[in-house]
């Protein structure tokens, strides 16, 4: 018999639904597999049986009743504040119940750890974090993608079914590729946000599921946003594809891997598949980078700098210095160029339905050196995967990645599609639709952590 | 003038006028960074926005 644990997340929420799960029992074997198999990845950085416990004994009838989530360290609980990867973070935070957090609890969800993260939220690998990195269940000594580090691995070693992350520059999709996940960025304002530190100035933050496959970041999502995110079909699906370095500059394994998923999905909806201009794709990412410094530094004193926690990376402490002095006119005309590929995009929906590239253009760098080789050369794994990201948050618009494929060294490769403005529903359906094509062959590959002899309940 | 050069000042004198302190290894990273952001941000700003119509408090949530 499958271990419950192994289950898909809506497999799950059924299983309890019919009596054939016992809720608690589910939970036990949800802490029982966190203590086996977290020491490897460091995915969850705190458990709280007691109040899982509560939290369960109070979860009302709902879609995700009795069901164990990883939420990341990014939203308070009622019993704790966020640390944001970090050892400080520069706004204040106190417990609280956040927007996820009423979420998963009005769904009847049971959260059963916080999740790692890239310190600060400021970087797409996972490899710096106060808690230590998180490490990558597909090898650990490959990074599992930022800044849901955690939450992903989680899923990945399937410690939990579902997690909830954040995207604010990449940050759900890069590490649901890099993990051989589907990770959903809806689009803006749609899920819940309230009560993170940014919640009041950010234009660019999301929460957004991370979960094996599509229908299962539907029913999570479905939860985050509040309202049902309907199945449809995705049929006769116009898929856009920009040929630039977003799509150009990606290892041989990444361009074949994408092609091949973007060729099975015009197949599998009677599709087209239709090659489209979109200039400035690096000003955009650099745009939104600029926006994101902007509100997230806009209350920061300098005195704050000069005291900051000792713990603090000395990445982050240098980085978090230079972004005071990032020019107010570069940011400025990050706006317009906002506005600029809002327009641009919103002329392109009219001629296609979804926008298709690599997620990132390389599978999982190393942890001890997170440098990715690519055509161009040798970049940072953060200055190459921004460049594919930074598009949806600074306009708003819906992101899934999706996994495609395995490198030679076994670690997922994934797609990326884009579509217009609250169409979160039509990228899940497209996401369907490239799972029945291709046999769902990359969303039931299993790392070789979570490929290892189940944990006794 | 090359972003590494043009850190040995920048990042200093702006560094100076905020009072913010930092030890050598801030600025070693500081400069590595610079030399990542600095020529794109020369490349952004160079960008023809002439014609972009800002959009006033865009709801980013819909289309414009």
């Amino acid at each position: 018999m499958t271990d419950p644990l192994d289950l898909l997340l809506r497999d799950q929420a059924a299983a309890i639904a019919a009596g054939d799960i016992a809720p608690s029992e589910l939970l036990d074997a949800a802490l029982a597999r966190i203590e086996q198999r977290n020491p490897a990845i460091n995915a969850v950085v705190e458990t709280f049986p007691e109040r899982s416990r509560e939290m369960l004994a109070a979860a009302p009838p709902g879609p995700l009743h009795g069901v164990p989530i990883v939420i990341k360290d990014e939203w308070p609980l009622p019993w704790r504040a966020q640390r944001f990867g970090a050892a400080e973070l520069l706004t204040p935070t106190a417990p609280g119940e956040s927007g996820p957090y009423r979420a998963l609890r009005d769904a009847g969800a049971t959260i059963v750890g916080v999740g790692n993260m890239h310190e600060l939220g400021a970087g797409s690998t996972g490899n710096t974090s106060v808690y230590g990195a998180a490490r990558n269940p597909w090898n650990p000594d490959r990074c599992p993608g930022g800044s849901s580090s955690g939450p992903a691995a989680a899923v990945a070693g399937r410690l939990v079914a579902g997690a909830v992350g954040a995207d604010g520059l990449g940050s759900v999709r890069f590490p649901a590729a890099y993990c051989g996940l589907t990770g959903l960025k809806p689009t803006f304002g749609r899920s819940a946000m309230e009560g993170h530190h940014m919640a009041p100035v950010t234009t660019l933050i999301v929460s957004g599921p991370l979960c094996a496959d599509a229908a299962d970041c539907r029913l999570l999502g479905s939860a985050l946003f509040g309202e049902e995110l309907a199945g449809g079909d995705a049929a006769g699906l116009r898929i856009g594809v920009v040929r630039d370095s977003v799509s150009e500059d990606v290892t041989p394994e990444v361009g074949e891997a994408c092609e091949a998923a973007i060729e099975a999905l015009r197949t599998e909806t009677g599709g087209e598949v239709v090659e489209v201009e979109l200039a400035d794709l690096q000003a955009a990412a650099l745009a939104a980078i600029l926006i994101i410094n902007a509100e997230s530094m806009s209350g920061v004193a300098p005195e704050q700098l000069n005291r900051l926690h000792p713990e603090i990376s000395p990445i982050a402490r240098g980085t978090l210095k230079y972004r005071t002095l990032l020019p107010t006119a570069a940011t400025v005309q990050a706006g317009l160029v906002r506005t600029l590929m809002r327009r641009r995009l919103a002329a392109l929906f009219e001629q296609v339905d979804v926008l298709a590239w690599p997620t990132v253009p390389a599978p999982a760098p190393p942890l001890e050196a997170p440098l990715v080789e690519l055509p161009s050369g040798t970049l940072t794994a953060d200055q190459a995967n921004v460049r594919g990201a930074g598009l949806a948050n600074l306009t708003g618009i819906p992101s899934i990645s999706m996994p495609v494929g395995l490198s030679a060294e076994g670690l997922p490769l994934a797609l990326q599609l884009g579509a217009a403005w609250r169409r979160d529903e039509l990228l899940l359906d497209a996401a369907e639709a490239l799972e029945r094509a291709n046999g769902r062959r990359w969303v039931e590959s299993l790392p070789p952590l979570a490929a290892a002899e189940p944990t006794e309940a | 003038m090359a972003a590494s050069d043009h850190s040995d000042a920048f990042v200093p004198a702006g560094l100076a006028s905020l009072g913010i302190e930092a030890d050598e290894t801030d600025l070693a990273v500081m400069a590595a960074v610079h030399g990542i952001f600095w020529p794109p941000i020369l490349e952004l700003l160079a960008l023809d926005t002439s014609g972009v119509e800002p959009e006033r408090c865009p709801d980013l949530s819909r289309a414009p």
